[in-house]
């Protein structure tokens, strides 16, 4: 059972205001290029993981995506997304040198799940991403957040997200969701 | 009439002409003689074990359906039904009895025969002899230890001849770890890039150290694996190659000595290493491919890559090429083993690999160099190491390059395009190729 449903009408929307707080202040982390920053807002055992996605037909859409485990786009923990972080500081990480510009829309927000001290959250993103003079990237989709409260601040404990592509159209994803 | 020769690539010089990465003209030509004609890698086996489980892939331009039908056979068809020309089949994958046209329902069975359409009696007054209207199968399709191949063209040699040494190498680099069982979910992405500059660039181990310098200072990959200075490469007929590091008894003895203390458990390199000198796979592996730790392209385009994934590079126009990676897992390895090449599998390759995602914008900026009016005047070189190498004969028929970084696998690579590119059959590939250097003729 689901304990939002046990939250008064604003007791939801103070959480929800505190959560959308937390995710356009991570989002804009992202943008701004803080990465540094983004890491320290991420918990040691954070999960981000994104699966492939397939064109199946109606009938077999069970097997749209790939399963947690299985192959996927990503797969990380923290040491992992530290490495993506580190990488653009050693230098020659060719994908974001120049930098890419990004800015990440994150929208239809919605508190599904309280359990403890962590919050499990849906929404809707877009991270539109160009390059040099003219390439453009445009990456919509969901993700399923899990915040978690940490010495009273919500840190991101668990990043699912699913892309709408199945072909990935873009020459790399360096960016990150 | 034949056409007139072409002449991008130069083999006394390695020059090349870099045309051959934008012109639309040998686009369209390179789809009829390199894809049209060669055994195309379709699937392998492990990816549809049931009856009615298909895949679908492409050749060329063609796509393709691959299905496993009631007899348990591999049929590969083409994915387009003979009356209005439509797909019959929508999805990336699955499971199905029969492939039903969403135009008019033409039915088509496991092995593409025509069982049906809407109105058969009342409509074709006159007819329709269905035998006739099936979907259409390639020439041939035949499997190597697992590994599908179809081709487009009936003259096509045998798939064991076609692959030859090399090519049977590089798949045995896999088969001989133990059975092979492909993993669900393929990583596929689109660069702006020829396709040829993508094959070009798995038998280049110069760029690795800059273009990856961001993942070699982090260790994801060391210098030491990419053995710069200790490389290998085998040609083969028709344009197969391996080229990479090789394996000296020192490099063997220092990962045995990992692996006996424990230490080497994570390192792919000692692991595989140690693999390859087993007793039984070094055999089949032969004298001179037992030690060679290089990558293998099965021409014109299946990457074998040394994480226990091989890559298809798709053409979709001179300017952009589909990346397909595919994993496989080896079903009797311990699944501690398994999982920790999945997780090289997540990180290393697809577009955010921690490798890879630096590959895309070097490779599509090489195509766009070939598009200005002064830039197309301008040869490239492919020069590394021509003339510097003597190829070495062993007894057993196998012949190896031992040397440092080098062009050698580039450059077959180009001829052997050239040479597709100058037969107009089969028979005037065959009797025209050149012999790989080194080989018994």
């Amino acid at each position: 059972m689901s304990g939002v449903d046990q939250l008064s009408v604003q007791e939801r929307m103070l959480l929800k205001h505190e959560v959308e707080e937390f995710l356009f202040m991570e989002a804009g982390l992202l943008d701004s290029r803080r990465f540094d920053d983004w890491i320290s807002v991420l918990t040691e055992d954070i999960h981000y993981w994104m699966p492939i996605r397939r064109t199946t037909t109606a009938r077999e859409v069970e097997r749209e995506f790939t399963k947690p485990g299985g192959m996927a786009f990503f797969d990380d923990d923290l040491d992992y997304l530290k490495m993506r972080v580190d990488r653009l500081r050693v230098g020659r990480a060719w994908a974001e040198d120049p930098p890419s510009r990004t800015r990440r829309l994150i929208t239809n927000i919605r508190v599904t799940d309280i359990e403890g001290e962590e919050v499990a959250v849906g929404c809707n993103f877009k991270l539109y991403r160009t390059r040099l003079n003219s390439e453009e990237d445009s990456w919509i989709g969901r993700r399923e957040d899990t915040l978690r409260r940490v010495d009273g601040h919500f840190k991101l404990a668990r990043r699912h997200i699913f892309l709408e592509q199945t072909v990935i159209l873009s020459q790399n994803m360096s960016s990150l969701f | 009439m034949s056409s007139p020769k072409h002449d991008f690539f130069d083999a006394n010089t390695g020059i090349i002409d870099r045309r051959m990465f934008t012109d639309a003209a040998i686009y369209q030509e390179e789809l009829k003689k390199i894809f049209g004609r060669a055994w195309n890698f379709v699937c392998h086996q492990s990816q549809i074990p049931e009856s009615g489980d298909y895949f679908m892939n492409w050749i060329g331009e063609d796509e393709v359906i691959v299905v496993r039908d009631r007899e348990g056979k591999v049929n590969v068809l083409l994915n387009s039904c003979p009356h209005r020309g439509n797909t019959v089949c929508r999805a990336e994958l699955g499971n199905t009895r029969s492939f039903f046209c969403s135009y008019h329902g033409w039915n088509f069975d496991l092995n593409g025969s025509l069982i049906g359409m809407p109105g058969e009696d009342i409509f074709y007054r006159s007819g329709i002899d269905k035998k006739e209207w099936g979907l259409t199968p390639v020439a041939k399709v035949d499997d190597y230890k697992g590994f599908v191949f179809a081709t487009l063209d009936p003259d096509a040699p045998p798939l064991d001849e076609y692959l030859g040494w090399v090519g049977r190498l590089g798949i045995d680099f896999m088969a001989t770890q133990g059975e092979v069982e492909f993993l669900d979910g393929v990583q596929k992405n689109r660069i702006q890039c020829n396709w040829k500059i993508a094959v070009d660039n798995l038998y280049d181990w110069y760029h690795v150290k800059v273009s990856h310098g961001s993942a070699m200072k982090l260790g994801v990959i060391s210098d030491e694996s990419m053995s710069p200075m200790e490389q290998m490469v085998m040609l083969g007929e028709y344009g197969h190659g391996i080229g990479g590091p090789g394996i000296s008894e020192e490099r063997y003895q220092e990962s045995e000595q990992r692996i006996r203390s424990g230490e080497g458990g994570k390192i792919w390199y000692d692991r595989d290493v140690v693999k390859r000198m087993r007793p039984g796979v070094a055999e089949q592996l032969g004298p001179v491919g037992k030690r060679s730790f290089g990558h293998p392209n099965i021409f014109p385009n299946l990457w074998v890559a040394l994480t226990h994934q091989v890559c298809l590079r798709i053409p979709r126009g001179p300017y952009e090429t589909e990346l397909w990676w595919f994993a496989y897992r080896l079903k009797d390895a311990p699944e501690e083993e398994n999982f920790y090449y999945q997780s090289s599998q997540n990180h290393l390759f697809g577009p955010a690999g921690l490798l890879e995602q630096d590959d895309g914008e070097n490779w599509s900026h090489s195509t766009r160099g070939a598009t200005g009016t002064l830039a197309k005047t301008r040869p490239l070189n492919i020069s590394m190491g021509l003339g510097a190498d003597k190829i070495s004969q062993d007894t057993s028929g196998q012949a190896g390059v031992e040397t440092v970084v080098n062009e050698h696998g580039q450059r077959w690579h180009y001829q052997s395009w050239q040479e597709w590119m100058n037969s107009e059959s089969w028979q005037e590939l065959m009797t025209n190729h050149s012999m790989p250097p080194g080989a018994i003729v």
